[in-house]
């Protein structure tokens, strides 16, 4: 089942996904086709949105890093995220903006303590963002900072969250990044050097996590800088293409 | 209410600025930094009114910096200096709990969001002569710490304009607005009260998580 969270006469819904993926239906039981749909990021209000950096064997010899013990763990605000079919600014002096295919576990139930051999029960669903870093605004104070990671829609995320039943096998997803049509990025999840479960269990040792919290893992090799313009496809095996398109900055 | 995100800001106390001119030269920083130095809290953090606060076994000591949460009542985006103060509707007293970490180069999420790991204070209507006050720290009734954010690098107007040219506070966001650099720190056992004129004061109770 794909649940998606779209705006609609004026309140922000969720709908789940019919008729092989060309539908949406909603709690009424009304049905809008998916080309109507104006897709929100499907999040939980209030939710924690955890990211990854480092945390694919092959990126990190990419950046010529050393893979990171501990994991390299940041956090995101809301205000990060877009939808599906949405548009993120690209500044005009970032020439080394690039997008970052990730995939993001859904917390389905409060977890502490979890233990990585049951941490995957407290997944609910699974859905892509695309975590665009800006390399000229990096500084190396609680690196990567928030002027390359907190910025305003960009991350989107979407287009829907795919229940966790339905991935069975989370480590053996195929991602790939598609910018104007070109490939850039083409990785497994199989390559993560922590995986999901690993990652709930090293955070739940110290807090809690709750419903709807997010767990962005990291991306896989393959860096590309982007122009305003750009159509920028992420794609996970078994979950879906997000689409996003980078515009320029609005002149004021 | 605090019902968005919630960010704090380190590196804007003044003397710690200059005590770490040196390093900021050498690695892995190699260079001052340039933008606020922003980290986020968790929801797993909000500890309203204070009260108890569990410390796991791993954790002999934290460190509390008692600062003031600025609460937002309208967005805030590229907003100027002098138009800064008018998106902050209200602001409370807090208790910044982490675990002691010297390095300022990779984030410190686990450090910082443990549980109950952000004590807060009613939320009173905004007054900027808060940011001339003093704020005082006792741990089992001896006083033991003060600072003002008069001591911040940036301050807050200055603070907020420079977040919002980056990112949106948005209504219902906290930005906490800097920590001094020589913050007390607490174990299992101890209570900690912060006070400051014309906040309501914060009583904080560390106990070993697990023990009653």
């Amino acid at each position: 089942m794909k649940r998606a969270r779209i705006a609609h006469k004026g309140a922000a819904v969720w709908a789940l996904l019919v008729d092989n993926d060309s539908a949406l239906r909603l709690g009424d039981g009304e049905t809008i086709s998916v080309a109507e749909a104006h897709w929100l990021p499907p999040i939980t209000p209030g939710a924690s949105i955890f990211a990854l950096g480092l945390n694919y064997a092959d990126h990190v010899k990419e950046l010529g890093f050393k893979a990171k013990e501990p994991p390299l763990i940041f956090l995101k605000g809301a205000n990060t995220l877009v939808g599906h079919q949405g548009a993120t600014v690209r500044p005009d002096d970032a020439n080394q903006m690039h997008p970052e295919c990730e995939l993001v576990a859904i917390i389905g139930k409060p977890a502490r303590h979890v233990p990585a051999g049951k941490a995957l029960d407290h997944v609910s669903g699974y859905t892509i963002a695309c975590d665009y870093a800006i390399r000229e605004y990096l500084e190396n104070y609680y690196r990567p900072n928030l002027r390359v990671k907190n910025r305003d829609g960009a991350t989107p995320l979407g287009p829907w969250i795919v229940d966790a039943a339905d991935i069975p096998d989370p480590q053996n997803l195929r991602l790939r990044t598609l910018v104007n049509g070109q490939e850039v990025q083409d990785g497994s999840t199989r390559d993560m050097v922590l995986d999901v479960a690993g990652l709930i269990a090293y955070l739940s040792q110290t807090m809690t996590l709750s419903p709807g919290d997010m767990i962005l893992t990291g991306t896989p090799q393959g860096v590309h800088f982007c122009a305003a313009g750009d159509e920028v496809i992420c794609e996970i095996e078994g979950i879906g293409q997000l689409t996003n398109r980078l515009i320029a900055e609005p002149k004021a | 209410m605090i019902a968005g995100n919630i960010y704090g800001v380190v590196l804007n106390d003044r003397p710690q600025l200059a005590q770490m001119a040196d390093g900021f030269a050498i690695p892995p920083y190699r260079t001052p930094p340039q933008a606020p130095v922003l980290y986020i809290k968790t929801r797993n953090c909000l500890a309203p009114g204070g009260g108890d606060v569990p410390l796991d076994a791993d954790l002999a000591h934290v460190e509390i910096a008692p600062t003031l949460g600025l609460l937002f009542g309208c967005a805030a985006t590229k907003v100027s200096r002098a138009n800064a103060p008018a998106c902050v509707a209200g602001a409370c007293l807090a208790l910044d709990i982490s675990e002691p970490e010297a390095s300022y180069y990779r984030p410190t999420v686990r450090q910082r969001c443990r549980d109950r790991f952000l004590p807060f204070g009613n939320l009173h209507a905004f007054d900027s002569g808060i940011l001339k006050a003093s704020i005082g720290t006792s741990i089992n009734g001896v006083d033991l710490h003060a600072w003002s954010p008069e001591r911040l690098a940036r301050d807050a107007a200055t603070l907020i304009a420079d977040i919002s040219s980056f990112m949106t506070l948005a209504a219902g966001d906290l930005l906490l607005i800097g920590l001094p650099h020589d913050a007390p720190r607490a174990g299992p056992g101890d209570r900690v009260q912060i006070s400051c004129a014309g906040l309501s004061p914060l009583a904080v109770h560390f106990h070993r998580a697990g023990a009653a």
